[in-house]
């Protein structure tokens, strides 16, 4: 047997190795942050501005002070360090100080020894307030003369993205769509409400265990609001029921920090429902005005995309939504010629942020359904018209990057081409009151942060028990990450991932791998956990190569041991390996390390390489559309999805299954309204029932910097659903809805003006 | 936030529940599966000195069927008991399926038949097949045991004709009649758990093609569920058609009176007023014709 063979044999890659710590999710047993505070701690309450826009002229505390049990009221002159956070614009307040600019915006924390204590001292707080104008809709806010909700003014950001001669190119067009296309708030709706604690350890460290996606960026901008040095301050992620972008954000470890630091006691917080709901960030809300123009071979000439987001009252994300917004408004195909603006703007809405897909899916929405305006004007079929414009090796992207590898976009298109065929060929019964559509979704995703610096690090051990330990930053919020880590280590390092003790997301244990977003940890992570295994790797064989006297080319791993291919029946296990270097005063333990190739985008012209790898995928939704009550059935999504490689299959299918759940959630139910979806109760996601059969169909076009030509799916899975589903409401009706969700309402109102086009008859 | 501290009692007999109810009054609540008060409870809108739970009660927790007079629910019968009653299944499917239809599992197997009759929410889904059967309920006080049709029962959002010492004890409905058939429809803006945006019962008797008798109920559509009374005087009589079926159903539409609200618009209940009770009706129709 070859060592090649052998390690082909061993590889852990593609296959469904089981989630780390799936068991205690599944039985009930795993334990969240408030299941593991200590119970000595005190409880922080948070006091929320009912008022979108006010001046804090004064906040009297003394009665509050004087409720039984209450230890502190805590406000923003009790901030020792900057009172202003945020991961890219650092303009939120821990506590607002001067003024409010959202319902919900903290004004002070009640520390007690319960937490019904810390609520009623919460009740006795009094603040005055000097109401301002507030403002709701960007365009207003950027208005001349509207009021200033940030001392800089209301711009949050702009991106430009010019290719081309667009104006040229739509004078010589033969076909030209123009629409606006609308979408809301979203809640993010994770099972885990945000919940951490804090205490001091033994070195004078403040310890805060948290429901966290972004260990290390909690770390510097909790040290920052306290003024400390980061090595003051220590985040370890527990175990975390989903964040899909809101957990980036600080929600509890700012005020955990602050309680922690001031009272010198442990402290713990917990947020309802209600209150993840009332003040966590939010999916922007985007108009997207879009016109595409195509000549009559069905080609794409040019774009001209103009996307107004709202902001909310503080940034968090939000630049990063302003340029991935726009690079991504071509969607997956290759266009000539290309003017793109993306404008976001403040607004005393609530906060909008991260959330899987970072703006993606918003313009998806668009794109997908200019494509089948596209192909309806020009008679060809909405499968045809991707076909031709779909990118494929060699083409360039909106900001002139070339695509030279791993461009499976078209390879999804085909996998998905024979079953959009056979469901088109269904044909309604004459009379039905039941109408049904098929519509097609296809999305790129650029994996990782945009056109800046991402790095991930990760060390690997080997111990003297000749067990290996991996160590990395990252955090697993659920999605898998931990597991695909050990693969790789396990397999590039030849043992069980039973052989792999992982220690992650712990910022006293581990160094930065980035924040757990931007489908980026397989990637990118992944890549830093092979770099330091491959090195350790090296390492080992050369020790071996001594010990054993042999060649050390001819030597290969195998359940712990090295062994001498070359015939010679000689081995070492590690665990003597280790003993030795050990003995010897020789480190077993290495630094990995991956950043991906990217440049930053031309402020004017948006030309660049804003990542170094994309992720492609076309879905296909089956509708029923019911024409007298407006209901929608989606009977069936077709996902196929080019993920590098499928490191583990069943963990792909895992983020397609709810990313195509929160595809149809956002596609026909979900609709964030202040003061009005104050819980699950109102605010609606889909529920099993809801859900249709999801078919999975997994492209593998290998990236060649990936490990293990991987990529990355996370987001991916959730993009394509809402324009495959929108399309084919579309195809039901005969008549398009322009507004997310496509609610019983907006779907009543495509009826009747498709029915006034007399594709069916409504009468009944 | 937690509960507030309140006294508990669980009562094992109707009288030791009645008694209590008498002696703490106004400041009392009544649980009967618990998955409305304790909502209110935890959220401050209901704040009661005490709770008084009637589940030990078994008197009030049994689902009776006698062909000659009728149903008898007991009003602490759990959600997902009158769902599974063989009984109900087969002679009322309507009621089944709206304790079927409603909220999810773990809420119907809390959740009581009377519990949501008392709270008495405008979409209360048990209403409107309830009403449209001719349904009569129990409430009983330490003084006397009174009878209150279905139709004088809700008197407006979250209040009914019951006195703050009486409890309910149980839901009679009349055996239907030969001949007929009933239904219920709803619609919510999602498939699942989800309060109705508009829901219909319907019961007809036919007799030789002419609709004999016919009642039709409304819910989440008025501060009460409602009877469709024009509409009903509109199809008594006639021989049934496609052509009555669709005014009726009109008709229906036209004597609700909706509000907008996040789950639907006044415009868009209307509509469905109208399309719930036609389907409601030929529901009803096909099984009185099958009978």
């Amino acid at each position: 047997m070859t060592a090649a063979s052998i390690k082909e044999k061993q590889s852990l890659i593609g296959t469904s190795v089981p989630r780390i710590g799936v068991d205690g999710k599944l039985n009930g047993k795993a334990l969240f942050s408030n299941d593991v505070a200590p119970k000595n701690s005190l409880w922080v309450k948070a006091l929320r501005s009912e008022l979108a826009h006010a001046k804090i002229e004064s906040i009297d505390i003394k009665d509050a002070l004087n409720t039984p049990g209450c230890v502190a009221i805590l406000t923003a002159q009790d901030i020792p360090g900057n009172n202003s956070f945020g991961i890219i614009n650092k303009d939120q307040p821990l506590l607002a100080g001067s003024k409010v600019r959202f319902v919900g915006d903290p004004v002070a924390l009640a520390v007690a020894i319960s937490e019904d204590v810390a609520e009623l001292a919460l009740s006795k707080i009094h603040v005055t307030y000097t109401e301002l104008a507030s403002i709701f809709d960007p365009e207003e806010s950027l208005a001349p003369g509207s009021p200033f909700i940030h001392e800089k003014g209301n711009l949050l950001g702009k991106r430009l993205i010019k290719k081309g001669a667009p104006e040229l190119a739509f004078e010589k067009a033969d076909v030209i769509i123009e629409r606006t296309y609308q979408t809301t708030c979203l809640e993010h709706a994770y099972l885990e409400p945000d919940a951490g604690y804090a205490y001091f350890d033994s070195d004078g460290k403040i310890v805060i265990y948290a429901s966290t996606q972004n260990p290390h960026y909690d770390q510097a901008d909790v040290a920052s609001l306290l003024g400390l040095e980061a090595d003051r301050v220590r985040i370890i992620q527990t175990n975390t029921g989903g964040g899909f972008g809101s957990k980036l954000d600080l929600n509890t470890q700012g005020f955990l920090g602050l309680a922690c630091y001031l009272l010198k006691k442990p402290v713990r917080m917990v947020f309802s429902r209600e209150e993840a709901f009332l003040c966590t960030s939010k999916r922007h809300p985007l108009k997207i005005k879009y016109k595409s123009a195509a000549s009559k071979d069905g080609r794409l000439l040019a774009i001209d995309v103009k996307i107004m987001g709202d902001t909310g009252a503080y940034a968090s994300y939000g630049l990063a939504v302003v340029s991935r917004s726009a690079i991504h408004a071509t969607g997956p195909y290759e266009v000539p010629n290309v003017s793109i603006e993306s404008v976001f703007a403040y607004t005393n809405n609530p906060i909008a942020g991260a959330m899987r897909g970072f703006g993606v899916p918003q313009v998806a929405f668009a794109h997908e359904s200019q494509m089948d305006l596209l192909a309806e004007a020009l008679g060809v079929s909405p499968l045809e018209i991707r076909r031709r414009n779909a990118l494929r090796l060699g083409s360039t992207t909106a900001t002139k990057q070339e695509l030279t590898a791993s461009v499976g976009i078209q390879t999804c298109i085909e996998a998905i081409a024979p079953h959009y065929e056979a469901i088109r060929n269904k044909t309604n019964s004459k009379d039905s009151k039941k109408l049904k559509g098929v519509g097609l979704g296809c999305m790129m995703y650029g994996i990782g942060n945009t056109g800046t610096q991402n790095p991930s690090t990760a060390q690997v051990e080997l111990q003297s028990n000749g067990g290996i330990v991996l160590y990395s930053g990252a955090a697993d919020i659920g999605q898998g990450s931990s597991t695909v880590l050990i693969q790789i280590v396990a397999t590039e390092l030849g043992v069980g991932a039973e052989k792999i003790t992982l220690v992650n997301a712990d910022t006293g244990l581990t160094t930065s791998a980035g924040a757990t977003s931007a489908s980026r940890q397989t990637y990118i992570s992944g890549n830093a956990a092979l770099d330091a295994a491959r090195k350790l790797k090296e390492a080992i064989l050369t020790e071996a190569a001594t010990m054993l006297k042999a060649n050390r080319k001819k030597l290969y791993m195998k359940n712990g041991n090295v062994l001498d291919s070359s015939g010679v029946d000689s081995s070492v296990s590690f665990e003597q390996i280790a003993n030795k270097a050990k003995r010897e005063g020789r480190p077993l333990k290495w630094q990995g390390f991956f950043d991906p190739d990217t440049t930053p985008l031309d402020p004017e012209t948006g030309q660049g390489k804003p990542y170094a790898t994309f992720a492609f995928a076309a879905q296909i939704a089956e509708v029923e559309v019911d024409i007298l009550t407006a209901e929608v059935t989606v009977k069936k999504i077709i996902a196929a999805h080019d993920v590098g490689k499928a490191i583990n299959p069943e963990s792909v299918k895992g983020q397609i299954y709810g990313g195509a759940a929160m595809g149809l959630g956002f596609a026909l139910m979900e609709e964030f309204i202040p003061g009005k979806t104050v819980s699950l109760k109102d605010y609606h996601i889909p529920t099993f029932s809801d859900m249709p059969p999801v078919e999975c169909l997994i492209i593998e076009e290998p990236e060649p910097t990936g490990p293990f030509g991987a990529k990355g799916v996370g987001e991916p899975a959730l993009i394509p659903t809402a324009p495959a589903i929108l399309n084919a409401i579309a195809d039901a009706l005969g008549s398009r809805i322009y507004s997310l969700p496509a609610n019983l309402e907006r779907v009543m109102k495509a009826i009747h003006s498709g029915a006034s086009k007399m594709k069916f008859r409504l009468n009944q | 936030m937690r509960l507030p501290k309140f006294e508990y009692f669980e009562p094992e007999t109707l009288e030791e529940a009645l008694r209590l109810l008498a002696e703490w009054r106004e400041r009392v609540c009544v649980l009967a599966g618990g998955t409305d008060v304790l909502v209110k409870m935890r959220n401050g809108r209901l704040k009661p000195g005490a709770v008084i739970a009637l589940e030990r009660i078994s008197s009030l927790n049994g689902i009776g069927f006698d062909l000659r007079k009728g149903l008898t629910i007991g009003a602490g019968a759990k959600l997902s008991d009158v769902t599974s009653h063989p009984d109900i299944l087969r002679y009322y499917p309507a009621i089944a399926r709206a304790a079927r239809v409603m909220a999810n599992v773990q809420v119907r197997n809390m959740g009581t038949i009377g519990g949501n009759l008392c709270n008495a929410a405008p979409s209360a889904e048990n209403a409107p097949p309830l009403m449209a059967l001719g349904a009569v309920v129990t409430a009983a006080s330490l003084e006397e045991e009174r009878r209150i049709t279905l139709d004088d029962f809700f008197r407006g959002p979250g209040l009914t004709a019951m006195k703050p010492e009486e409890i309910m004890t149980s839901i009679f409905v009349p055996t239907p009649p030969a001949n007929s058939g009933a239904s219920y429809q709803r619609i919510s803006a999602r498939c699942g758990v989800d309060i109705a945006a508009v829901s219909v019962g319907a019961m007809i008797m036919i007799e030789d093609t002419v609709c004999r008798e016919v009642r039709i109920a409304l819910g989440a559509v008025a501060p009460v569920p409602m009877r469709a009374l024009s509409a009903e005087a509109f199809l008594k009589e006639k021989v049934w058609s496609e052509e009555f079926l669709r005014e009726a159903a009109r008709i229906s539409a036209d004597e609700s009176r909706p509000i907008s609200d996040v789950r639907a618009s006044l415009e868009f209940r209307k509509q469905m007023v109208a399309v719930m009770t036609q389907r409601a009706l030929e529901e009803a129709y096909g099984r009185a014709i099958k009978r």
